[in-house]
């Protein structure tokens, strides 16, 4: 047997990887709800200007990328806020990816029994899930990057799918009026928060600046990503609009996928099924990234970044995550007043983060320039 | 750990056994050829009455060249230097004991010249050959219809006649305590990437096993990844094949006695790329070999389909099709998991005893198989039409992959589906396939990646890789080689 | 050390597996132990109550038989069908939902309701309106016809794909969306049994989720032209003596400012099938003749059509999208149907058909 590298960063990625990757974040989950919030075809421009801020977001994040701290690794960090802080902020971050990771795979789950398995335990499939996921991560941290690529070929086809929604009989142009803003409530603002936070996930590239390449036109390719990201989403808000008209579509649950439910093939129907099916991907992608940044985070809260990691550390850090989302699923996740409130506390969380981490570390990492200057 | 245990005892065992180097002597051959029948020890006087006495191993020898070429001149030679008088290209003098018995193995003989007391040895091996043929296993229409045979000297003429350069090395190495296996490791000097054959020469250095009889055993020993169900070496017989690898910067390992060589680093996809690919015109090739990778994929998730949408799925399946599907199913016995390992099973029989079976019953076999699976299987109502025929489209399908190892994997990873598939339905099946390409992209080969040029990502080299594109555009060799040289082409000055 | 390890967590895994047994399902949708519905066709019971029937086994070949049961709630009637037959009876295809007329003129958004909850029930189920005793000639008719229900199935296919242009299809998801959306009332199809007939009969006009007006025989084909097909492979006129045929239409609507005058233009493409009248058609002149007769026919009985629809209130042609626009706030529906009921209508026709071939002039 080989000894058990998960953190070898002897091979660092080209920034096509962090394309993907970024790409990939964006479209987690939180885009299944997307249109359910978004309603009004004047969001369209919610998209687009959420589009505009997050670019310049990912400028600051670029900015920071490139900074002499960020190609440190760890240890521009330490340099950065001492060894008790990057504690500390490590701690916040951990938490922080649990939210995330508790609520992508519990919304996923919440799509497979509502759509596939009605009346199957649940408990099941998160031990599967995970179970695939902590497989995909013992790879390393290397190989669980490089499978991005395989996630995207895998899942980006599925958009083409819709297709059919802009041809005619469906597609009517009277859907997509006003474009201007009518009636603005509190609602929309909500919209805007959703799609923003649907935004968030190149944040969690600072804990993979180790494996990425430095001097890279990072710039570009988070661009493209950014870009990519947003016709994704107006394609399936529009799509969603034709179909469903503006009218109807708070009332659908999971819009996009009821969409695919109505396609059909001569050899299948409910093609749903299949494309939720292959939307694991995606989650066992971020799920095994987080779930190795989680116990690269653990090792550095309990200060063991010099020791070699362990199979057993792993592991148990696979079974604590396994117990933590069967504890969210069964009490907390099911506690329903309006609206789902660990999903709303993620919206509030990831749209913080992304407006704020970039922001942040370019800031500290300009004073501390200038102090030492 | 037995397996730890097992390794210290043959380093042991090899410490001991350190040879002391001896004198060669005609007693002391006699002693160590004791008890072989098939030694020949002859005397001879010549025509100046010197003494020469000839050792060899009749079985190993050329009968008629030692007549020719060394008997006859030696005897009536005219002057006193025996030396002189043999007529082969290679005489060579030895002195140790150790080493005269490895030549007389080979295939060589030893001549004592009494008088000068030196030990001569003329190489004079029974070239055992069968014909050149056409390759069995990767049978194509058009190309070269050549093969390798289990010699190994006539198997580097092949590649060497089709790379006529100097810059072709040969690195020869012995693997096998008791079989003593020569093996050869073929490169382009200042093409293949120096990192490739450096790796190569230290896991040949470190291989320590007794018998090698083929190249899988020698590539079993080499492999990064063991419980792996996918070769990591390529194995062809196809000169061809071998020398446009080499041209692209792979390095290639040949054996002695086995028609088959290694070829590597390999990606997954080189194992579905057939010699033909480059003949065809490049339209048909792509389609070919998307055609292939289709196959592929369907001989791997067809039935787990199957089971999965009858099982969990109803509601996926056209009514047409359900229409069809519920007449022939209404009546069996098993669910359609259990039908389909029986049949899966039943199929998988009839496959290894196909094999193994002397060509003239096979006809037999083909009668009794055709039956049970075809009629019997279904009047008798043990599984159904549908499945019959996807059992059918799989298993032809499966056979399209032109890597034979490749198309037993893929039997393996079908068996896996289908239970995934039976618990899970379509979602299980996606659980698998993230599985299982997880680990292809973790494999390695050479301690190359396995999934590039996927992943890794390096699209250039996209042009031969679903598709094959047309050869004019394929300037650069594959980046995920990193061949030393680039460009296929000559640059102008 | 490592390799007990290994063992040790496989043992964990295995046990975990088992023990709470294999397979974590409650739900059998095995093939052969269920029998997947085709259709179901509702009436209205005794007392409130809703009189449900389906025909068993769906989709095999072997004597079938019409369950008939009657209950408060539809999916109270899934599960005592269920308690009636030996295998388990499933939605996950039903593909026909059978509406009688009577219950579909008191409403129907409460069935509506509960196929659109059950996520196993197909948006691409077609609703029917049925006028007559349908479980009766299902009864007479399975014994006679082999699979009737899956050949009734597809019958209702062929129509909507492609859109073949003689009946007005429409699944589920189809008459949802109208039914929720403002400015558009949905439309589904009338099929009238009569003995041992299944025939269409028209196309039925919803206000809400009640069945107002059917309209038939050449108010339906109109209706096929302006709005679900745009497309007709036969228009008898009688009165003309004429069959038009192969029609494609363009439909261009007109709204005023402020909402007094809706002008209909429609573009004709077709040729004539059958003529039997008295022109000589392969004159220039009187072809023009015979093609402004058809015109104002066409536009005479469209605005009766169209009259019909202001007086019920109802606007199925989805006339109201017409005042939304992209800059503009939208108007709600209440304006809009009371502008609608008052509106004046102008309709025009434009004819453009091929010249005939193969024929030579009788006179």
């Amino acid at each position: 047997m080989t000894t058990f590298s998960l953190f070898d960063k002897s091979s660092k990625m080209d920034g096509i990887y962090v394309f993907f990757i970024v790409n990939r974040f964006q479209m987690l989950f939180l885009f299944f709800l997307l249109p359910t919030y978004l309603l009004h075809p004047f969001m369209i421009w919610g998209i687009v200007a959420m589009a505009i801020f997050s670019q310049l977001n990912i400028r600051l994040l670029c900015k920071w990328l490139e900074s002499n701290y960020a190609k440190k690794g760890y240890q521009g960090f330490v340099e950065l806020f001492g060894v008790r802080m990057v504690r500390l902020l490590t701690f916040i971050g951990l938490i922080l990816i649990l939210i995330k990771i508790t609520v992508i795979t519990l919304g996923y789950l919440e799509v497979i029994h509502d759509f596939i398995f009605p009346s199957m335990n649940s408990n099941w499939i998160i031990f599967f899930i995970l179970l695939t996921s902590s497989y995909v991560a013992s790879l390393g941290m290397k190989n669980t990057i490089r499978f991005v690529v395989i996630v995207f070929l895998c899942v980006f086809w599925i958009i083409f799918l819709y297709f059919p929604f802009f041809i005619p009989p469906i597609a009517a142009l009277h859907d997509l009026y006003p474009l201007i803003p009518t009636n603005w409530t509190t609602d929309s603002w909500k919209g805007l928060l959703l799609i923003w936070s649907s935004y968030s996930g190149p944040e969690y590239l600072i804990c993979l600046i180790p494996w990425i390449k430095p001097q890279q036109k990072m710039r570009k390719y988070l661009t493209y990503a950014n870009a990519l990201s947003t016709s994704e989403y107006l394609l399936l808000f529009i799509a969603s609009l034709f179909f469903f008209g503006s009218n109807y579509l708070s009332k659908s649950k999971y819009p996009i996928i009821h969409m695919i439910r109505y396609l059909q093939s001569p050899m299948f129907e409910r093609l749903d099924i299949i494309l939720i099916s292959l939307h694991m991907f995606v989650l066992v992608f971020a799920l095994s990234i987080f779930l190795l940044c989680i116990y690269g985070a653990t090792r550095i809260i309990l200060k063991k970044t010099s020791t070699q990691p362990s199979r057993m550390g792993f592991a148990v850090t696979c079974i604590v995550l396994f117990l933590c989302f069967v504890f969210v699923n069964n009490w907390i996740w099911s506690i329903k007043t309006e609206q789902n409130i660990l999903l709303n506390i993620q919206i509030w969380l990831s749209g913080i983060t992304y407006f704020i981490v970039p922001t942040f570390l370019l800031l500290l990492t300009k004073l501390k320039g200038r102090v030492k200057a | 750990m037995f397996w730890k245990k097992g390794k210290r005892i043959a380093n042991d065992s090899s410490d001991t056994q350190q040879p002391v180097q001896r004198k060669i002597s005609l007693d002391s051959l006699k002693q160590v050829l004791d008890n072989m029948d098939d030694v020949e020890i002859i005397e001879r006087t010549t025509l100046n009455d010197q003494k020469v006495v000839l050792i060899y191993l009749r079985t190993l020898i050329d009968q008629d060249r030692l007549n020719e070429s060394i008997i006859e001149p030696v005897i009536q030679c005219p002057h006193a230097m025996i030396y002189e008088s043999i007529a082969t290209p290679k005489v060579m003098k030895i002195h140790l004991l150790e080493e005269a018995q490895k030549l007389l193995l080979t295939g060589a003989v030893l001549l004592n010249d009494c008088i000068q007391e030196q030990w001569l040895v003329i190489p004079l091996p029974n070239e055992l050959s069968r014909g050149i043929e056409t390759s069995e296993t990767e049978t194509i229409l058009y190309g070269a219809k050549d093969s390798f045979t289990e010699q190994l000297e006539p198997n580097i003429t092949l590649i060497r006649r089709r790379l006529p350069i100097t810059e072709l090395k040969t690195e020869k190495y012995k693997v096998g305590s008791l079989s003593e296996t020569t093996i050869v490791l073929m490169y382009i000097d200042g093409l293949t990437n120096p990192e490739y054959i450096s790796i190569a020469r230290k896991k040949i250095s470190e291989i320590n096993f007794d018998l090698f009889f083929d190249s899988s055993q020698v590539a079993a020993f080499m492999e990064e990844h063991h419980h792996s169900i996918f070769p990591q070496f390529q194995q062809t017989d196809r000169p061809d094949v071998c020398a446009y690898s080499l041209g692209l910067g792979k390095l290639t390992i040949l054996v002695e006695n086995t028609p088959f060589v290694l070829i590597a680093p390999i990606t997954f996809f080189h194992l579905f790329q057939s010699p033909e690919d480059y003949i065809n015109r490049w339209p048909v090739a792509s389609f070919l070999r998307i055609i292939r990778y289709l196959s592929f994929f369907l001989s791997v998730t067809l039935i787990p389909l199957y089971v999965a949408l009858t099982t969990h799925h109803y509601q996926m399946i056209p009514l047409q099709i359900l229409f069809v599907i519920v007449e022939s199913r209404s009546k069996l016995p098993f669910t359609p998991f259990w039908e389909a390992i029986l049949m899966l099973t039943i199929l998988e029989i009839i496959k290894e005893a196909s094999l193994r079976m002397p060509t003239k019953s096979s006809q037999t076999l083909g009668v009794i198989g055709g039956i049970v699976i075809g009629q019997a299987a279904v009047q008798a109502g043990f599984a159904s039409k549908v499945l019959i025929v996807l059992v059918c489209i799989s298993t032809i399908s499966s056979f399209l992959v032109p890597n034979y190892l490749m198309t037993k994997a893929n039997t393996l990873i079908q068996f896996c589906f289908l239970l995934l598939s039976s618990f899970f339905g379509v979602f299980g099946i996606a659980m698998g396939a993230v599985a299982i390409l997880a680990h292809l992209n973790g494999l390695t080969s050479l301690k190359q990646p396995y999934f590039s040029p996927i992943a890794p990502f390096y699209w250039k080299d996209w042009i031969d890789l679903f598709i094959r594109g047309p050869l004019i555009n394929m300037k650069s060799r594959p980046d995920h080689l990193h061949p030393l040289q680039k460009w296929r082409y000559k640059r102008r000055m | 050390m490592r390799r007990k390890k290994i063992l040790l967590v496989w043992g964990i895994f295995v046990s975990l597996v088992m023990i709470p047994g294999c397979a974590p399902f409650v739900e059998n949708n095995t093939i052969e132990d269920i029998a997947p519905v085709t259709f179901w066709s509702i009436s209205k019971g005794e007392k409130r109550k809703i009189k449900m029937s389906t025909l068993v086994p769906p989709l095999v070949n072997e004597p079938k038989s019409l369950l008939t049961l009657e209950v408060d709630l539809l999916k109270q009637g899934g599960k005592d069908f269920n308690l009636r037959y030996y295998r388990e009876l499933k939605v996950g295809q039903l593909r026909m939902f059978l509406i009688h007329e009577e219950l579909a003129k008191q409403g129907i958004i409460q069935l509506i309701n509960t196929l659109l909850t059950d996520y196993d029930i197909s948006q691409r189920m077609y609703l029917v309106i049925v006028k007559g005793n349908f479980d009766e000639y299902i009864n007479r008719q399975a014994k006679k016809q082999e699979n009737l229900d899956y050949y009734l199935y597809r019958m209702l296919k062929h129509y909507e794909r492609k859109k073949q242009g003689e009946m007005t299809i429409v699944n589920l998801h189809e008459y949802k969306n109208k039914l929720f959306s403002p400015f558009s009332d949905p439309v589904l199809p009338v099929f009238k049994v009569a003995k041992d007939n299944f025939t269409y009969e028209g196309t039925a006009f919803f206000s809400n989720d009640k069945l107002i007006e059917t309209v038939k025989n050449t108010e339906d084909q109109i209706f096929q032209l302006l709005d679900n097909d745009h497309y007709l492979k036969f228009f008898p006129i009688p009165k003309l003596d004429v069959v038009i045929g192969h029609l494609r239409s363009r439909v261009n609507v007109d709204l005023d400012k402020n909402l007094s005058l809706v002008t209909i233009n429609v573009k004709l493409n077709g040729r004539i099938e059958e003529y039997q009248g008295n022109k000589n058609i392969l004159n220039g002149n009187e072809l023009m003749q015979l093609h402004k007769e058809i015109e104002t026919e066409l536009e005479m009985k469209t605005t009766d059509l169209i009259k019909k629809m202001q007086e019920l209130k109802v606007d199925p042609l989805q006339i109201g999208t017409h005042t939304l626009s992209p800059f503009s706030k939208p108007i709600s529906e209440k304006v809009w149907l009371a502008a609608w009921g008052k509106m004046n209508i102008k309709v025009n026709y434009q004819l453009y058909f091929e010249a005939l071939q193969n024929t030579k002039n009788n006179y």
